[in-house]
């Protein structure tokens, strides 16, 4: 390979500096560790040019080779660099103009303590000895010492006193929004807010009010953020220099320390930086712009939904039940009782479930100590209750999860997703896939209800309950028919087109839009989109397919993806979004009841010889029970004990009610948990868990990046990791497996035994995520397989011939005609209901039900009435629209504010859990 | 359907000797802004309900401005059988009858209307010709030849009068490369205001990759006292159109936008008219005249907003986003609308270049003086006898201006103040009479010519009053983006309103002069840069005014103490600072 150097060199004040051309001076400065003040520019986003505090003098080589200045004084943050530029960055000149401007600003900020020689000297409670008002203090700052502007100050030796007039603004805060405060009085009109809130996370919730001397920011619509189509991902908070964006919780609180760790709330595995206080609490999260799965992005999960670690409720001490009763004991008692009670279980009586926030170490351990000792391969992870979204992949692929990287969506040419509401379930895919639409790429969206991402869609499809496969099958056909596929791609890679096709035969596109009620030219146009502009990314959930259809949708999207040439190519692939955190490390580390670490098949007797040689004891080589097996085996009493890990494990997404049913059946149930639920109510034994910000370990995201998740709170009393507290039972059940000292140790068994993660180390994920590709895939798309690809028959990619089943569960009775269906926007003028309730915006969506005209005329209702819209366990009345555009489906959305203000009520962040936009059968009542 | 030109021209042709040589008499009425603004419409009422009562058969046009705007409304008639156009000026309905006597038997009658002379090769007895009235005689008329003649609703009439003749010329040569050069040694500098070679930046965009390409003709003009553009547009928009096309096939451009601040309804208007005529005649569209050139020309509205003339401004604003300017590079010819190579130019220097084209470079770079090519359109106002628009050669001098055209002062004061270029131009002296036409010179005195308003203030009006109106108008007009333009417009501001009110600080001088290098030096866009230039100029030749101001408390006219509005919602102030809210700021134009 030639390489090439591309890069440009200048000296920045004699420093001989290297940057990428198209870079900006500033960029460039910083990238150097060198240091130029600016307030309004800010790594990742575009140059702005406002705040002109970056201000240099800038030397450039003609044509002809000589030196000559750029005219004034350029901004270094607009100025892209040259070969043999010369910037100087301190001329006197230089700063006097840059004090010049900042007098200007202060003019209108408070500055009390920024001109004052006693500003590392004064506390919040000092009295000033110059009178200066309290508002124009910066120890009274929320953001003190966190300030930008602040630093920038003390950077340029500012004089102590100014001849311009000071301004106050003295603007009433603006408190009443959720989740921030607004103090417009310190705002500096840096516009990063705005530009951050349109250029990356896409929204345009904020924008500039008013011109020149007025310019300040606000909401779009002038209203509050519930209203303003604002995801409540604090981005704005996170760019502000000044205090003028706060959060509300802890928002006069001080970090004593900051660490890196990764949100617990996802898989797409954003990096934050903990901020903790002195108090060991977790203060504030915020992103960190070197993260490689966010790149400095978080959402209202993992920006506002951390407070759970803070709980005063935590359990701290073990609990056992003595009497019906749960008592505190010591952790050795606890211990003892949980060995003595397991010794009398073995093979599948056991079974075990990992919450997907444990981190890979705990979930190494559990599976260890399951197989080895409790000799039972019944073990799963609790968030897999849709397993064929990857189970297919990996059988078809070879590939456990997802193709491509997260930020690679950014150059797809268009995005596909199915049935998933990922805005709000792995909010920070969205940023990559809006900057993609930005970017021209178009995006089709396959869902019934309507999502933060319908509006971004080119085409909106809403086929009917149980019809995707179809559709999607129909849309392969129409790529076919019309030769939009990507012959080379399915020449060089792939086996077994023609027994595509032929499966293809009934699925005539006229018969498929009669199906699933998507007209035949919203089909062709989808199809179009997807064929004509690949690499497509194709993202699924299928969260709404009945489960009889998600193996075989799976398969459709991966055909789909094989004949559009998406797969193993940068800006293309195919993404699972499956909801747990840590839940792709969990499989990889063999949390499973079919594989053995590295997906090594328990049916394979080399593999189950393999780690009997490893681990030096012999393993039960009988498949586990499927969780979704779970409750059935519980109450047929095959399954006699259940030991539970990590943090809330129940059942995400999962049929609750039930699970808490088997679970008292139970003759023995043990588990580690952070706080008290229903669960642990029900337990025998229960160990105080640590949780993300008092562990040390790695998770692995949704795209394969090992990341390290590092301590930054110390655990109270009797609290550990939990795989410390299964290696102390493993001890006590006599096992000498178990020697771990620290998760480092377990971590360097796991790089040992699962080849996905050899070569890995604390050391190298210490510096930054490492993201890991199959093997198969690297042979199977690098330059080798041109030489002998006949030789390799057996790594080429194999369409799978789509089956339709009719055996879907049908969910609607007689009693419950019509399918309700949920959708949440961020925005909507006719829905937004925002008032004030006691000095707070409070959200509550106008109650609309959409039905079909049709439906409508049947029931004899007319637009604008009221009706009673009635489910198994709710009744709730509503008004009439008629803008459902299929027989038999009410839609309704709801506000994404209203979730909000739920979030900001409830303490222990069950939001994201409890309102999943799911189908639900109803009936109608005429009021 | 494909025109061909010549064919378009013997149609233009025929119809225009019918109305020339007709048997009815055609009457033009000047309708644009000044007329309206004069009466014009009820004249027009008028004369229609009249001719018609009085059985009289005429064709009646509305026509642009000639350039007279102090005789508005202005009516011209030619009679069957003459071929001069006799002009009438401040018609109004009473006066309507002398015009149709005239028409009806060919007499003159000077007591019942203001005759202002005749136009045309034929004299007429009793009156001068309009060429030998001093606010004409020094006039040249290139961009603004058509400007009052034609009817600008008429496309015919445009081609007949030698319109699209360029552009079919220049297709049918083929040489685009040649356009740029004629451009570029016609000597011809942007008439914007900065005086850029307007064919130096068409030779930028010719080297950008296309194939979309723009050409944007900028009509913000937001400028007090600057009403040419919307001239052009109201009187000839058909010039534009075709100055659009030539830059367009120049510079392989495919698509044009023409720029209007909303709300001026009448260069709208006529400008939506003349595209959709000019799509229908084929002089836009796919092939242009059947020739291989393809362009499409549309209109785009601002807010109000001054900055929004800005050239980047003008790109975000066509892309809807707020009107803030970009910083360059990249420059526009590289990226500028939807991040596509931009060329834009002011709606004066498009009009230009149809003629250009026409009758050569050699024909333009002999008019005007040193690097002043051409000539260039006065907008005259304030305290002057005859405002109006004038169209003089570079190279007069500003008294030939104020005296000879314009008049003189009113009511026998002498000259004080002239404000030229824009609020951000700067003021001068009545020693500056002196002074010729001609950017370098007028820019060396620390005053540009700009886009070609001058106001003129008399003896009695304060500098610093007027110092104060023009801060007040940068400030109000900041966009709000760059740190040193946001707030120092409004410090700027609210000195020279404590220098008025005389409540004047020691040393505020020097702090004006600290404040607006800074603005200079550190500003993002021209707004900036030049929004210390009205106070900086008004200090070099007004400084007696200034020091009186502060150091006797004194007002030497005494206008100052009459202020009734002051600027002094500038800040976003909250509740506690907004005891003035009800005094909202009043745009500069309603004061003068």
């Amino acid at each position: 390979m030639v390489v090439r150097d591309t890069k440009v060199k200048l000296k920045i004040d004699g420093i001989e500096v290297e940057a990428d051309p198209g870079q900006n001076v500033l960029q460039a400065a910083l990238d150097a560790g060198l240091y130029i003040p600016y307030l309004c520019y800010y790594p990742g986003m575009k140059s702005f040019g406002a705040c002109r505090m970056c201000l240099v003098k800038v030397e450039q080589p003609g044509p002809d080779g000589v030196m000559k200045p750029l005219p004034g004084a350029p901004a270094s943050c607009t100025t892209p660099v040259a070969e043999g530029m010369v910037v100087t960055t301190n001329l006197k000149e230089t700063k006097d103009l840059r004090k010049g401007i900042m007098e200007l600003l202060i003019s209108e900020h408070p500055h009390g303590c920024l001109t004052c020689h006693r500003i590392d000297l004064c506390g919040p409670s000092d009295i000033c000895l110059r009178h200066v008002s309290v508002n124009d203090r910066c120890v009274t700052c929320p953001k003190n010492e966190r300030c930008e502007l602040k630093d920038t100050v003390r950077y340029m030796e500012m004089d102590l006193d100014t001849p311009l007039t000071y301004n106050n603004r003295n603007l009433p805060l603006e408190v009443k929004d959720p989740l921030w405060d607004m103090d417009m009085n310190l705002c500096i009109v840096c516009g990063r807010c705005v530009r951050i809130c349109s250029e990356i996370r896409g929204d345009n919730a904020l924008t500039f009010i008013s011109r020149s001397g007025r310019s300040l920011i606000g909401t779009s619509n002038g209203g509050s953020l519930l209203e303003s189509g604002c995801e409540f991902c604090g981005a704005c908070i996170d760019v502000c220099p000044t205090g003028a964006l706060v959060e509300k919780d802890f928002k006069w609180d001080k970090p004593s320390k900051i660490v890196k760790s990764i949100c617990p709330h996802c898989p797409v595995g954003c990096e934050l930086k903990m901020e903790i206080d002195k108090k060991n609490r977790l203060i504030r999260s915020v992103g960190n712009l070197e993260g490689p799965a966010n790149k400095g992005q978080l959402c209202f999960r993992g920006k506002f939904g951390l407070n759970f670690v803070n709980d005063n409720n935590r359990i701290t001490k073990p609990l056992i039940r003595v009497n019906g009763e749960l008592v505190e004991t010591t952790f050795k008692n606890a211990i003892s009782v949980v060995a003595n009670n397991l010794n009398k279980y073995s093979g599948k009586e056991f079974a075990a479930l990992i919450s997907p926030t444990a981190t890979n170490e705990d979930a190494y351990v559990l599976q260890k100590f399951t197989r080895l000792i409790m000799g039972s391969n019944n073990i799963d992870v609790s968030s897999n209750v849709v397993p064929e979204i990857t189970d297919e992949i990996f059988r078809m692929t070879g590939i456990p999860g997802s193709s491509s990287s997260i930020w690679d969506l950014e150059h797809s040419k268009s995005i596909m997703i199915v049935s998933s509401n990922l805005t709000e379930k792995q909010n920070v895919l969205g940023v990559p896939i809006k900057k993609a639409i930005d970017n021209g790429a178009k995006l089709v969206v396959i869902d019934q209800r309507e999502t933060e991402l319908t509006r971004f869609a080119a085409k909106w499809l809403k086929p009917k309950y149980g019809t995707e496969l179809h559709l999607i099958a129909g849309m392969i056909k129409v790529i076919l028919d019309e030769v939009l596929d990507d012959h080379d791609f399915i020449e060089q890679y792939t086996l077994g087109i023609q027994d595509l096709k032929k499966s293809l035969w009934s699925f005539d596109i006229i018969n498929v839009s009669n199906i699933s009620g998507v007209s035949v030219e919203d089909i062709r146009e989808a199809a179009r989109i997807i064929g004509n502009d690949s690499p497509a990314g194709i993202l699924y959930a299928l969260e709404l397919l009945p489960s009889q259809l998600r193996a075989e949708c799976t398969k459709a999207l991966i055909n789909l993806a094989l004949v559009t040439g998406s797969l193993g190519r940068d800006s293309g692939g195919i993404f699972p979004l499956f909801d747990g955190a840590n839940e792709q490390g969990i499989k990889d580390v063999g949390c499973s009841n079919t594989f053995l670490p590295g997906y090594r098949l328990i049916s394979d007797n080399s593999s189950i010889n393999y780690f009997q040689d490893v681990w030096g004891s012999n393993l039960n080589n009988s498949s586990g029970i499927p969780l979704g097996q779970f409750n059935r085996e519980v109450f047929s009493g095959q399954i006699k004990a259940l030991m539970t890990i990590g943090e809330n494990a129940t059942l995400i997404n999962g049929n609750d009610s039930e699970f808490k049913e088997s679970i008292a059946k139970l003759d023995f149930f043990v588990t580690t948990d952070y706080s008290n639920n229903e669960i642990t109510s029900l337990a025998d034994v229960i160990f105080p868990a640590a949780v993300f910000s008092e562990k040390s370990g790695t998770f692995t995201n949704i795209e394969k990046r090992i990341q390290f998740i590092r301590p930054g709170m110390t655990s109270k009393d009797e609290v550990s990791e939990d795989w410390y507290t299964l290696i102390q039972i493993a001890k006590a059940m006599g096992s000498s497996k178990f020697e771990y000292k620290s998760s480092e140790e377990i971590f360097s068994d796991i790089s040992n035994e699962v080849s996905m993660y050899s070569d890995i180390s604390y050391d190298l994920l210490d510096k930054e995520g490492i993201v890991w590709t199959p093997n198969s895939w690297s042979e199977l798309f690098s330059d080798k397989k041109s030489e002998n690809s006949t030789n390799n028959q057996d790594i080429l990619l194999k369409f799978d011939p789509i089956n339709f089943t009719d055996d879907i569960e049908v969910i609607t009775s007689k009693e419950f005609p019509y399918l309700l269906v949920q959708g949440r926007v961020l925005f909507d003028e006719e829905l937004s209901n925002v008032k004030l309730e006691n000095g707070r915006y409070k959200s509550q969506t106008n109650p609309v039900f959409d039905l079909h005209p049709e439906d409508a005329s049947k029931l004899g209702i007319v637009e604008g009435q009221t009706i009673e819209v009635i489910s198994q366990e709710n009744k709730i009345q509503g008004i009439v629209g008629l803008k459902s555009t299929q027989p038999g489906v009410v839609s309704h959305k709801s506000m994404f504010g209203d979730l909000i203000n739920q979030l900001q009520i409830s303490k222990n962040f069950q939001v994201s859990k409890n309102t999943d936009l799911n189908l639900v059968p109803i009936s109608i009542k005429k009021l | 359907m494909t025109a061909n030109f010549s064919q378009l021209k013997i149609e233009a042709e025929q119809e225009w000797s019918q109305l020339v040589n007709s048997s009815k008499a055609w009457i033009r009425i000047g309708s644009s802004m000044c007329g309206q603004a004069a009466g014009a419409f009820g004249t027009s009422v008028a004369i229609s309900t009249q001719t018609s009562s009085r059985k009289l058969d005429v064709n009646i046009d509305q026509v642009g401005c000639i350039g007279l705007c102090y005789l508005e409304p202005i009516v011209d008639v030619l009679r069957p059988g003459s071929s001069s156009r006799v002009f009438f000026g401040n018609v109004s309905s009473e006066s309507i009858d002398g015009i149709l006597q005239y028409i009806e038997t060919g007499k003159l009658l000077k007591d019942q209307v203001n005759i202002i002379g005749y136009l045309g090769e034929q004299e007429i007895d009793g009156l001068s010709s309009l060429r030998d009235l001093s606010g004409f005689n020094l006039q040249q008329r290139v961009a603004l030849k058509n400007v009052g003649n034609i009817a600008p609703g008429n496309i015919q009439q445009y081609i007949a009068n030698g319109g699209y003749q360029a552009l079919n010329d220049s297709l049918e040569l083929g040489k685009p490369d040649e356009i740029v050069k004629v451009m570029q040694e016609s000597g011809l500098r942007g008439r914007g205001g900065a005086g850029f070679p307007t064919g130096l930046k068409w030779s930028f965009m010719v080297r950008s990759p296309g194939p979309v390409k723009y050409i944007l003709a900028n009509c913000e003009e937001g400028d007090p006292g600057a009403y040419n553009d919307k001239g052009i547009l109201e009187g000839d928009p058909h010039m534009l159109l075709e100055g659009v096309l030539l830059a367009g096939y120049a510079t392989g451009a495919s698509n044009g936008v023409v720029f209007i601040r909303h709300g001026h309804d009448g260069p709208i208007d006529r400008t939506k008219e003349a595209i959709s005529q000019a799509y229908s005649s084929g002089l836009l569209g796919k092939n242009i005249l059947g020739f291989d050139f393809n362009f499409d020309i549309e209109i785009s509205l601002t807010g109000d907003s001054y900055v929004a003339g800005e050239e980047t401004a003008l790109m975000e604003s066509i892309e809807g986003k707020r009107a803030m300017p970009r910083f360059k590079p990249p420059f526009p010819a590289v990226s500028g609308l939807w991040e596509k190579p931009t060329t834009i130019n002011n709606v004066k220097t498009l009009a230009y270049a149809p003629e250009i084209i026409k009758h050569g470079e050699g024909w333009y770079s002999s008019i005007g003086v040193n690097r002043s090519k051409g000539t260039v359109i006065i907008c005259l106002n304030g305290d002057i006898n005859k405002p109006g628009m004038y169209e003089v050669p570079f190279g007069l001098t500003l008294g030939d201006i104020i005296h000879e055209i314009g008049g003189g002062i009113p009511n026998g004061k002498s000259l004080k103040m002239l404000q030229t270029g824009g609020p951000l131009g700067g003021v001068l002296g009545k020693e500056s009479l002196d002074m010729t036409l001609d950017l370098e010179e007028m820019s060396q005195a620390g005053a540009i010519l700009g886009s070609g308003g001058i106001i003129v203030a008399d003896e009695e009006k304060c500098a610093v009053d007027m110092t104060r109106i023009l801060v007040a108008f940068c400030q109000f007009e900041s966009c709000g983006k760059c740190f040193p333009c946001r707030l120092g417009m409004v410090n700027l501001l609210e000195i020279v309103e404590r220098i008025t009110r005389c409540e004047a600080r020691e040393g505020d001088l020097d702090l004006m002069k600290d404040v607006g290098q800074n603005m200079q030096m550190g500003s993002l866009c021209a707004h900036g840069q030049l929004g210390f230039n009205p106070i900086r100029s008004a200090i070099t030749y007004f400084e007696p005014d200034f020091i009186s101001h502060i150091k006797d408390s004194k007002c030497p006219t005494g206008s100052c103490e009459k202020l009734v509005y002051l600027p002094k919602n500038t800040r976003a102030l909250g509740e506690i600072n907004r005891e003035n809210q009800d005094k909202q700021y009043i745009p500069i134009n309603n004061i003068i």
